[in-house]
């Protein structure tokens, strides 16, 4: 099965359909999305600006990013399961939008980066803690992902202003 | 009300890029003002940040949440002006600004002064959930301009 033919498919779901046609859980899923990602991207661009010396100074690296994670992991939940649902409500117009694949490709990286810097940097916040002046490497990461997370916001809203051509629509009337 | 206003003279409307660039200014600014607002509201619920006390945490985060909010009462006010007269009779519109002169009424006279007491855990956590309550009527509010 294709991708494409996987998303045809998920469109037409009972699921999706009912969903689709929904005037007010479909709001409401958005809703979710967007809280979700106040939570999750407040909390990545707070760590990373302690990462960088400009937020929570009078806390410690570490504190700041134990206490987070668990949060950071409930709106990364919120974002990822309501952004399923409204992928499946239009699953075929997002195929033909290339700015959904950035912003995919973008989600994609924010996961490589988290795998890249466990070790040095989010997994290893005693030791950033305990140098004199906090390590480039730390730095570098914090920059990466500030870079990553400001292009997710940015290939997300330009999903709104692709238009996928006609020919390409999928009459969502029908079935 | 009808403002007599063109928006057809308005520099905005007259270009690709620049609707999109506030739209992404005011996401970026709400995320760094709802989160961190967020964070204060979860440890004074006391489920969260709790190596800090609200008091503290609230003094790190307030120039956070200043600039967030900041951002977002700049690019704000400027969407607005791409078409004034169809925002002002959105109902979710409507909604949407009064849940956030609320929020923000709230934000800097209740919410600061209790966090900034360090309070038992009850009027903490009646003072978080309101103030989360709050900020999610004014996203909600938000959301609705486009379904109504």
């Amino acid at each position: 099965m294709s991708i494409l033919e996987f998303f045809r498919w998920l469109q037409y779901t009972t699921f999706a359909t009912e969903f689709r046609q929904s005037a007010l859980v479909y709001p409401i899923v958005l809703i979710a999305h967007l809280t979700g990602m106040g939570l999750f991207g407040g909390m990545i661009a707070i760590t990373d600006m302690r990462l960088l010396g400009w937020a929570m100074r009078s806390s410690s690296i570490t504190d700041v990013v134990e206490q987070l994670r668990v949060w950071k992991w409930i709106g990364f939940v919120m974002v990822v399961g309501c952004g399923v649902m409204l992928l499946s409500a239009k699953a075929e117009l997002y195929y033909h939008n290339p700015f959904y694949w950035a912003k995919m490709t973008l989600l994609a990286l924010v996961g490589v980066h988290a795998l890249v810097f466990h070790r040095s940097v989010y997994g290893n916040t005693a030791a950033l803690d305990s140098a004199p002046t906090v390590p480039r490497v730390a730095k570098v990461a914090a920059c990466i992902s500030l870079v990553l997370w400001i292009g997710l916001v940015t290939a997300g809203r330009s999903i709104a202003y692709y238009d996928v051509p006609n020919a390409l629509v999928p009459d969502y009337s029908v079935r | 009300m009808q403002i007599p206003y063109d928006p057809a003279t308005n520099p905005l409307n007259n270009n690709e890029w620049s609707f999109p660039l506030l739209e992404i200014i005011h996401i970026v600014g709400f995320a760094v003002a709802i989160g961190t607002i967020f964070m204060v509201d979860l440890r004074l619920i006391g489920v969260g940040m709790r190596r800090r006390l609200p008091s503290q945490l609230s003094k790190d985060l307030a120039p956070w949440t200043l600039g967030g909010l900041a951002a977002v009462l700049i690019s704000g006010p400027l969407i607005w002006t791409s078409d004034p007269n169809m925002y002002l009779h959105n109902g979710g519109f409507q909604f949407k600004m009064a849940a956030l002169l609320l929020a923000l009424v709230y934000q800097y006279t209740i919410h600061r002064k209790i966090a900034f007491a360090d309070p038992s855990p009850i009027v903490g956590a009646l003072t978080g959930v309101v103030s989360v309550g709050l900020w999610v009527s004014v996203i909600a509010g938000g959301i609705f301009i486009a379904f109504v």
